[in-house]
């Protein structure tokens, strides 16, 4: 069984949530998503046109990093998995930018009036 | 081909080590990367909506908040936690597989079913609701309501229609879509760039004659509805997915297959189903809230 033991370190560590913490992060995602609905319902056009979606873009970005790091244990892995999330939406960040940069520029649209 | 066959003599291996992997840990981590792989591609598979849905929310802002605001974003918020909630049982499978609890295991993927069911049950409702007041972007799949031929005619411009009316049952003879309600482009007519200004597109798209145009700003709401159908719908069918995977899960579960040795199929199931979390959590303010600021007259 010796050799056993040694296995045993070989597991990708997993000893780190404690069901404590996972409510904590659920608490975290509820109270995110009622944010999200009453900040919606507020006029926020006084600071700038489409102020409301980057703050609810805002909220939904803390919740799916809350999700990502904790409830997929992204936190805890290795490099690998760290790269291929933050690429996804580098990728993602590319197809949005180059897209609009053709549109935006075709004619007026709503970000030059 | 792994040691213990070429010596022939018992070697101690992991009994959930394939044989093509040194050991568990590397195990562990192909299959974190394959299912990460495939999430990616996920990722761009629904960017490529998000891409579609941010050039026209763009160029049409007003009918996309027109549009927006006839969700029920009550529907819609529940939902969300429901999601949330199924979250949060998903990763406590994972947990108790950790901890080897068949039990505790086999109690919380049927939690997360449960859940995965209401959401798609809740769907459903707002689906069959959005049929019966042609919303369905298809002429033919809406709710067919024949004329009245005795009704009198309503001749109101689009823009004087009461959005916070009750649903009215407007006569829809070949089920097509309709929206008769166009007064958020009304209240940003002639307004400046720091207000809510309507962008050149929408000046041109929809305008007939100097006039606002009913029809073709339908027709611009329609795009909406379009989106919206195509993002939940994709986003409904992954949860009927999930839906398939739990069920084998709670199969294999149940057998007390999983233990603090060999959980990796909880696991992946869990990045699954926390994917679909997370769409909903972008689709939810996207589709249901981006035009709720303006319906207290903006």
């Amino acid at each position: 069984m010796a050799e056993h033991e040694q296995h045993d370190h070989d597991h990708i560590e997993h000893d780190h949530m404690t069901i404590p913490k996972y409510i904590g992060i659920f608490l975290v995602l509820v109270v995110g998503t009622i944010l999200t609905y009453f900040a919606a319902t507020v006029d926020l056009d006084f600071i700038f046109p489409g102020a409301n979606t980057l703050v609810a873009l805002l909220i939904a970005f803390t919740k799916m990093t809350c999700v990502m790091l904790f409830f997929m244990h992204v936190y805890w892995s290795p490099r690998m998995i760290w790269l291929s999330a933050v690429a996804s939406f580098f990728w993602l960040a590319i197809m949005f930018s180059y897209t609009m940069q053709d549109y935006l520029t075709r004619d007026p649209g709503v970000f030059s009036p | 081909m792994s040691s213990h066959s070429e010596t022939g003599k018992f070697h101690y291996h992991e009994p959930g080590l394939q044989h093509q992997f040194e050991d568990m840990g590397q195990q562990e981590e192909s299959v974190s990367i394959g299912m990460w792989m495939f999430l990616v591609q996920e990722i761009m598979f629904f960017g490529g909506l998000f891409t579609a849905y941010l050039v026209f929310r763009s160029r049409f802002p007003m009918a996309f908040a027109a549009g927006s605001n006839h969700l029920d974003a009550f529907w819609g918020g529940l939902n969300t936690l429901v999601l949330i909630v199924s979250s949060l049982t998903m990763a406590l499978t994972v947990y108790y597989a950790q901890k080897s609890n068949r039990n505790m295991q086999v109690i919380m993927i049927l939690l997360t079913m449960a859940f995965g069911a209401t959401f798609l049950g809740v769907k459903t409702i707002e689906y069959r609701d959005k049929f019966n007041h042609g919303l369905v972007p298809v002429q033919g799949w809406n709710k067919r309501v024949p004329a009245d031929p005795n009704a009198e005619h309503e001749t109101k411009p689009c823009w004087e229609v009461d959005h916070n009316a009750p649903a009215v049952e407007h006569p829809n003879p070949r089920g097509e879509f309709q929206f008769a309600d166009c007064s958020l482009a009304k209240l940003a007519e002639g307004k400046t760039p720091e207000e809510n200004f309507l962008t050149a597109a929408e000046r041109i798209g929809y305008y007939s004659n100097g006039q606002i145009d009913g029809n073709k700003f339908r027709d611009k709401v329609r795009i909406f509805y379009y989106l919206y159908f195509v993002m939940t719908g994709l986003h409904a069918l992954h949860m009927i997915v999930g839906l398939a995977l739990m069920t084998w899960l709670l199969i294999v579960a149940w057998r007390g297959s999983f233990s603090e040795d060999y959980y990796m199929p909880v696991e992946m199931s869990g990045l699954y189903w926390h994917f679909v979390d997370i769409v909903w959590i972008f689709l939810f303010p996207l589709l249901y809230l981006l035009g709720r600021h303006f319906m207290h007259g903006g």
